[in-house]
């Protein structure tokens, strides 16, 4: 139930406190502030073309068989331990987790040799190419997955 | 074993009072009946949301709510992640009317107000967004909508949560078992003198006893109850969740089902849900399915905002049952999100404790007040409450993904799911990996479950079955359900369990029945792809001999 | 031969997909004088196959019955086509089963064992065993009526996918009813077995000059005394003419085999290589892209990755969900020509319930038959598929393997029996169709 008090206080809130705040105390537009609050966390908007690009990696079905015809040769053996196929199921899954496989992404080297290899018709080398790209152009955030940033708490 | 106070119940609510109730120097057991967050806790929408509804009734409430949300990422900081809401403003003509332009500046005006509790929980201002503006975050939301507010809140995982808080209690000192079902609450002379518990595994039996009992055993209180005789009145919710297999969005959604409720499509980790339903739930709790209806009703409501749900991939449908507080007549919307602390003294049973309803997002504070009756009821003077002070496992730290992966054998997208379910004891998993490399392989391409996670969670996290990966660390809940994981899983975890090769079998066979239920009524597209792939490959292992 | 004209490619048959099924229907044309293209856009389930061929599973009658009671694969196979009316077996009849199975032992001879009158018994990675109506050369000496003493069951320390000690204590439970004693041991290879490699990395790394001897003698070093043969973990290999099974077995100085695979399987990618290089050495044209048919019908050109391919007689072998052959958005459908598929539901069976939603097809035991995964195309006795009416869509439009209902891997293990009756039978189907 909601309660009297409650509610004449929102309505103060409504014709007094919010109008002078809306007047005064609000910088920018709600865009700005908005991208200011988030997108310095690596909580970016989704772009039409990323959608589609997650689309297309999410019939993956983490069969393995792309990593026939690529042993990702160039890739550190952390990111060889993760296989082709991590591309499509682990680094392109989360915008804000996406700068962190920037480099393994990299190890790519652009061979198209396991384009013919996915049974459920995963775009392989032009989702890779496309992660590859966002990758290197998403912020860097401070605090990955929109975390509150790192913090020791007083024993 | 004489305890001082039993705790039935494993979810957010049992662990939470173990944990505070051994801190403040009580001899305590925690007994579970299967493992921790199975029922309402792990299957809630995993939000800690700062009680932005109370504001029509008490904003007093709405601050300790914020407060507390503030306490939870202060002693758990890795587990949390932030979700910005766009809350659109839908209008229903061509042109917005008088009435519903009120309505959104109501909207504004209310999230406006709620941004003076934010800084508690370290929450973000909320904006009034315009259609240009809406669409500019959000290009895949259908079009004609009026412009949107924001909101923030924080989302968690909420089985980690339960079983940080259990870990915790054993640390400092309770007995902590799982698959251990309470059978019947022990009485004499109209008190309460323990708890006759049976050893789901091992079939053993015994009694615990104990002044005070706790009973936080959610749905499956009410069966306890009754062989009991004490009446516990709830009323179950059965709320069921899809997850879709990537991260749709950095921002959730809120939407309004056919039925004009509100449901949401919001990022979790690194996927989507789509939640909620209500219904009132009259079955087996221990028999809980989604169905075919449910999932429509979400995939619905979900598509009228953002139509791009009907093309994602649904890895899993998933349900719980909420316990809310008892009421003869409201519709299950309406019903209180309170809690409630039962004295069994009026039914004979004084020092049996039962909580009813609650939040997860006030777990701590719930517990904490519980933790006060008990001492109030075991006669022991005040202690003061810790629990938003000191942190739980792993949480005193959060350490960098990028750092770590410069520092131990470790790819920077592996560190940062590490990191987030273990925080700083992510160094502990990568520690195993440096004294064996083997066990660097990555066993889960959705989820990067590394073989040290698994056996690191197996030695050091109540493991006592397969299942109980899924988790502790995801075993099994990534879209490949469990291709890549779950029998390598089931071979390291019965190799440090000492399990032999037909336990090792059914442990593996039972993992993947949990993941069927969850998924038979989703199976389409890849999805269902995906499912043939793992039957060919595990079918393989169960024929016949 | 093929004749490749301004206009695209002429042939007889067209096989649309090269799995098992698809290959063998390629082979079976060709054998019968058709020209032939198989149009596959990449390795499907025959690649993510264990690697054997299984043409029924074999359900022993009491717990105890000794391994070598197992009957062979026509038999097994009449058991499934008892008990399942909607089974191909059932549905065609299992008399051009033998002659399917030598066909395809034929064809394969360079990669698979010669075919026995009895099954044989191979171990899995997880110490399970199942019988195989045909195993490749890399497998038979596992089989676990095959083995003359003790079976040393061999770990690669690296290799953690592997537990040599569960497979070893799986296969014990097999000892009293015939099979071997066997033993875990466990191989440190460092400078092969890299910590924490892949199975396809493993196979690739034993495939180098020198690898599969080291292991072979370092394996020599720890097997128990009197050891019958020594059983592997499946990457011995991803080419066949790396010969990496006989190199390891002469270093080691025992028979040598592997076990059968999950996901990812080397020795299912090794079967789909073979498939490929018989289908070329047999001169059938393979056209890698998928094929756009629309409502096109046999005579008609299609378009094949920007190849318009020209075909008297077509054959479907397209696989189920993983291949694609059959896909579900909210409704069952067969994406390449709009066919009907077929669901079935308890008794009941039939295309009107292909839009049935997901939950009422499958059943909660997941272990049972489920009708959404085993749904697919219906066919005649002709391998034709049907109409809605019950009525053959094409004189000239054949069907093989998966992309066909009735039966499911997982739950009846008929997967590549079926896929080799069919493919064989439409094949020739196919090319007594096209003249």
């Amino acid at each position: 139930m909601p309660s009297l008090r409650a509610l004449a206080y929102l309505g103060w809130r409504a014709v007094v406190a919010h109008p002078l705040k809306r007047a005064f105390r609000q910088p920018g537009t709600g865009l700005e502030r908005f991208s200011a609050a988030y997108v310095s966390e690596g909580l970016v908007p989704t772009r039409t073309e990323d959608r589609a690009v997650g689309e297309a990696a999410s019939a993956c079905i983490a069969c393995g068989l792309c990593e026939a015809g690529c042993d990702l040769a160039r890739a550190s053996p952390e990111v060889r331990a993760l296989g082709l196929h991590a591309a499509f199921r682990l680094y392109s899954r989360s915008a804000t987790e996406l700068p962190l496989a920037r480099d393994a992404l990299a190890a790519c080297a652009a061979c198209a040799g396991c384009d013919a290899l996915c049974p459920t018709g995963v775009p392989i080398s032009r989702v890779v190419a496309h992660l590859h790209a966002a990758a290197g152009r998403a912020p860097r955030a401070r605090a990955p997955g929109g975390r509150p940033a790192p913090q020791v708490v007083p024993a | 074993m004489a305890y001082d106070v039993v705790v039935i119940g494993g979810g957010v609510n049992g662990t939470g009072v173990a944990r505070d109730c051994a801190m403040r120097g009580l001899r305590v057991l925690l007994l579970e009946k299967t493992d921790f967050g199975v029922g309402a806790s792990g299957n809630s929408s995993g939000m800690i949301h700062g009680g932005i509804r109370y504001m029509l009734t008490d904003r007093k409430v709405t601050a300790l709510a914020c407060r507390d949300s503030g306490y939870i990422q202060r002693i758990a900081p890795h587990l949390l992640f932030r979700i910005p809401f766009l809350m659109p403003f839908v209008s229903r003509g061509e042109e917005a009317t008088l009435r519903e332009r009120a309505e959104w500046y109501g909207a504004e005006v209310y999230v406006g107000t709620y941004d003076l509790f934010q800084p508690l929980k370290r929450g973000k201002p909320s904006a009034r967004l315009s259609p240009d503006e809406l669409y500019a975050l959000e290009p895949g939301l259908r079009p004609g909508l009026r412009g949107a507010v924001t909101l923030d809140e924080w989302g968690i995982d909420a089985f980690r949560l339960c079983v940080l808080n259990a870990l915790d209690a054993r640390a400092r000192g309770a007995d902590v078992r799982t698959w251990t079902e309470a059978r019947e609450i022990l009485r004499e002379g109209g008190r309460v003198r323990g708890v006759r518990w049976r050893d789901a595994l091992t079939g053993e039996e015994g009694e615990a006893l104990a002044p005070v009992v706790f009973n936080a055993g959610g749905a499956w209180s009410p069966a306890l109850a009754r062989r009991s005789g004490v009446p516990v009145p709830m009323r179950p919710g059965k709320g069921v969740h899809l997850t879709l297999d990537r991260r749709l969005s950095n921002y959730g959604v809120i939407c309004a089902a056919v039925d004009g409720r509100q449901i949401f499509v919001m990022p979790h980790e690194s996927e989507s849900i789509v939640g909620t339903t209500d219904d009132d739930y009259y079955g087996d709790p221990d028999d809980l399915e989604a169905t075919n209806d449910e999932v429509e009703y979400l995939l619905e409501g979900a598509a009228s905002l953002v139509p791009d749900v009907r093309r994602a991939r649904i890895t899993r449908a998933w349900c719980g049952l909420r316990t809310t507080i008892y009421a003869y007549g409201p519709n299950e919307d309406a019903l209180s999100r309170e809690h409630q602390l039962h004295d069994g003294a009026a039914h004979g049973a004084a020092g049996l404790l039962s909580i009813v309803g609650g939040k997860l997002a006030s777990y701590r504070a719930q517990s904490e007040e519980a933790t006060d009756r008990i001492l109030e009821l075991l006669g022991r003077p005040p202690v003061p409450c810790r629990t938003h002070e000191e942190p739980l496992p792993g949480g005193d730290e959060v350490p960098d993904p990028e750092a770590l992966a410069r520092e131990w054998p470790v790819a920077a997208p592996v560190a940062a799911r590490l990191v987030y379910r273990h925080g700083s004891r992510a160094r502990e998993v990568l520690r195993l990996v440096k004294e064996d490399p083997r066990l660097g392989l990555v066993l889960c391409r959705d989820e990067a479950i590394l073989a040290a996670e698994v056996v690191f969670c197996v030695r050091h996290e109540l493991v006592r079955r397969l299942q109980d990966l899924r988790r502790r660390c995801r075993v099994g809940l990534g879209a490949c359900a469990g291709v890549d994981c779950a029998r390598i899983a089931a071979q390291l975890a019965g190799r440090e369990l000492g399990w032999d090769a037909d336990r090792i079998r059914a442990e593996l066979g039972d993992l993947l029945d949990q993941g069927w239920r969850e998924r038979r009524a989703i199976a389409d597209g890849a999805q269902l792809a995906q499912e043939e792939l793992l039957r060919g490959a595990t079918g393989l292992f169960e024929v016949p001999g | 031969m093929t004749a490749t004209t301004p206009e695209g490619l002429q042939a007889d048959v067209l096989v649309v997909g090269g799995g098992m099924a698809g290959a063998i229907a390629a082979l079976a044309a060709r054998a019968a004088g058709a020209r032939v293209v198989v149009a596959r856009r990449s390795p499907g389930a025959t690649a993510l196959s264990s690697g054997a061929i299984s043409v029924a599973p074999h359900r022993p009658a009491h717990p105890d019955e000794p391994l070598f009671a197992r009957r062979g694969p026509l038999d097994a196979a009449r058991a499934v086509a008892a008990t399942s009316p909607d089974h191909p077996y059932a549905r065609l009849g299992l008399d051009a089963l033998d002659d399917a199975l030598a066909f395809a032992a034929r064809e394969l001879g360079g990669l698979l064992a010669p075919a026995l009158e009895r099954p044989r018994v191979l171990a899995t990675a997880f110490g399970s065993a199942v019988s195989a109506a045909l195993c490749q050369r890399s497998m038979e000496a596992g089989d676990l009526l095959a083995v003359r003493g003790p079976l040393a069951v061999a770990g690669l320390a690296g290799h953690l996918a592997f537990d040599a000690g569960l497979v070893a204590a799986g296969l014990a439970r097999f000892a009293a009813r015939g099979g071997p004693r066997a033993h875990a041991v466990a191989v440190d290879l460092p400078a092969v077995v890299a910590p924490a490699a892949k199975p396809y990395d493993l196979a690739r790394a034993l495939e180098a000059p020198g690898a599969a001897e080291e292991l072979g003698e370092a394996l020599r070093g720890v097997l128990p005394g009197g050891a019958g043969a020594a059983l592997l973990p499946p990457v011995l290999g991803l080419d066949p003419a790396a010969r990496v099974p006989e190199r390891v077995a002469a270093a080691a100085g025992l028979p040598v085999a592997e076990t059968l695979s999950d996901v990812p399987s080397v020795p299912g990618l090794r079967l789909q290589r073979a498939l490929d290089d018989r289908l070329r050495e047999a001169g059938v044209v393979i056209v890698t892209a998928a094929v756009a048919a629309g409502w096109a019908a046999p005579g008609e050109a299609v378009d094949a990755g920007g190849t318009p391919v020209r075909a008297s007689a077509w054959v479907l072998a397209t696989g189920r969900f993983v291949g694609g052959g059959v896909a579900r958005r909210g409704t069952l459908f067969e994406p390449a020509l709009r066919l009907p598929v077929q669901a079935a539901e308890g008794r009941e069976a039939g295309v009107h319930l292909a839009a049935r939603p997901a939950a009422s097809l499958t059943v909660r035991d997941r272990r049972a038959p489920q009708p959404l995964l085993s749904a697919g195309l219906r066919v005649d006795a002709g391998l034709r598929p049907l109409d809605e009416r019950g009525r053959q869509v094409h004189a000239c439009l054949f069907a093989a393997g998966a992309v066909i209902g009735g039966h499911e891997q997982a739950t009846d293990g008929t997967g590549l029996g079926v896929a080799i009756l069919t493919g064989w039978l439409a094949g020739r189907a196919a090319a007594a169709a096209a003249r």
